[in-house]
């Protein structure tokens, strides 16, 4: 419950931050929430970071979309602050700690699995749009067939 | 509305939503959907760092322009107006006039005062420090850190440094007011107070946005994106390492 908070505060205060107008704050936040939960509970049921971070970005994907056809603004006002808690600021941090260090196979370890995630973020999130457009695409066809 | 005007208007729309941060397929959308409202064939080529237009009408010749764009800075309400403007164009074509006043209202829309900003800063540093399961005190101190570096940034932004100095000066600071915290407050975990005040500072977003440009076929600007978020990332590195290489033997 304290994580959700958290993570409802943290994304919040992004979007804020990249200035999101105040009737939206709410749903930013909200975004954040649902995200981080999903990626939790995943990631501490199956302890696979990508999964969870995958089925975390759909998550954040689908409740933008939906979001955006509720409240009229485009969905990228909800994913990019419904992302912050699991992109991979952090990994992209620790590449450059550890190349100062010069531990280098760790560093490149860390490159990768930084690409990785942010992926898997990037492909959960359009899979979402992507089946929203194939839907409007489907109910759009299905009305013109109508007599 | 005549060629050149619709120019400068779908220039104008483009420059906004660039320098917001939104996403290239965006930018190339919008611009060709004002210009269908007004029945012109057009073709748009954006890249982050510029936008060329080229817009036929029947019978007359072509008219191109291009703008090149240097600041970048993620601001979602704009993209929003900016989105339904272009939206709205295509039930309504509205004069010249009218669309540039309405385009001049979106450019003058104002962020949030800058201290309400700060204070977002702090919290949010505070609350992913915490949700890397750390103290409060770290989290405490993050928030302080953080809400330093913003302040900092901000008046660095104002005086117009290169945008890359900006980040390695905001890591340095975080490196050496991390290890004055460290010092001052015994039991604080240096690399977890270190991430979290660094948050604000991160190219994730940057990063997923550079793969999802690439996902919808913008390969140029994916790497150019890319390319940007790890020099981001390189530069704040590169400040708090350095400022740790020097100060970890004294703390």
């Amino acid at each position: 419950m304290q994580e959700i908070i958290l993570a409802f505060t943290g994304s919040l205060c992004a979007a804020a931050l990249f200035n999101a107008s105040r009737k939206n704050l709410f749903w930013t936040g909200l975004s954040g929430a649902f995200g981080w939960v999903t990626f939790s509970w995943l990631y501490s049921a199956t302890q696979q970071a990508m999964l969870a971070t995958f089925l975390g970005a759909v998550t954040v994907g689908l409740y933008s979309e939906i979001m955006a056809r509720v409240v009229k603004s485009p969905a990228t006002v909800f994913s990019v602050s419904g992302i912050f808690p699991i992109v991979p600021g952090i990994a992209a941090y620790s590449t450059i700690q550890y190349l100062v260090e010069n531990k280098l196979e760790e560093a490149a370890g860390k490159a990768v699995e930084t690409l990785a995630q942010a992926g898997a973020i990037a492909f959960g999130i359009l899979l979402a749009t992507a089946v929203f457009r194939f839907g409007a695409r489907l109910s759009k066809e299905s009305k013109s067939k109508d007599p | 509305m005549k060629t050149q005007e619709l120019m400068d208007v779908a220039l104008k729309a483009g420059e906004i939503l660039l320098t917001s941060g939104a996403e290239i397929y965006r930018v190339e959308d919008t611009v060709t959907r004002i210009c269908r409202s007004y029945n012109v064939e057009c073709y748009s080529f954006v890249l982050p760092t510029g936008i060329f237009i080229s817009m036929t009408r029947k019978a007359q010749q072509s008219v191109s322009a291009i703008k090149r764009i240097k600041e970048r800075r993620v601001d979602l309400y704009r993209i929003e107006l900016i989105n339904g403007f272009s939206r709205s164009l295509q039930s309504n074509p509205v004069t010249y006039e009218e669309a540039v006043k309405i385009l001049k209202n979106i450019e003058g829309t104002r962020r949030y005062p800058f201290g309400v900003r700060l204070l977002l800063a702090g919290m949010e540093a505070f609350a992913f420090t915490l949700l890397l399961k750390s103290s409060i005190a770290e989290g405490l101190a993050a928030l302080f850190i953080s809400m330093f570096i913003y302040a900092f940034k901000g008046k660095v932004e104002e005086i117009g440094f290169f945008q890359f100095f900006e980040y390695f000066i905001s890591g340095i600071i975080a490196g050496g007011a991390a290890l004055i915290a460290v010092k001052a407050v015994s039991g604080l975990n240096i690399y977890k107070t270190i991430i979290g005040s660094i948050i604000i500072l991160l190219p994730g977003v940057a990063i997923t946005s550079g793969i999802k440009d690439a996902l919808y076929g913008d390969i140029v600007s994916s790497l150019a994106r890319l390319g940007e978020a790890i020099f981001i990332a390189v530069a704040v590195g590169a400040g708090v390492g350095i400022m740790l290489s020097v100060g970890l033997p004294w703390v």
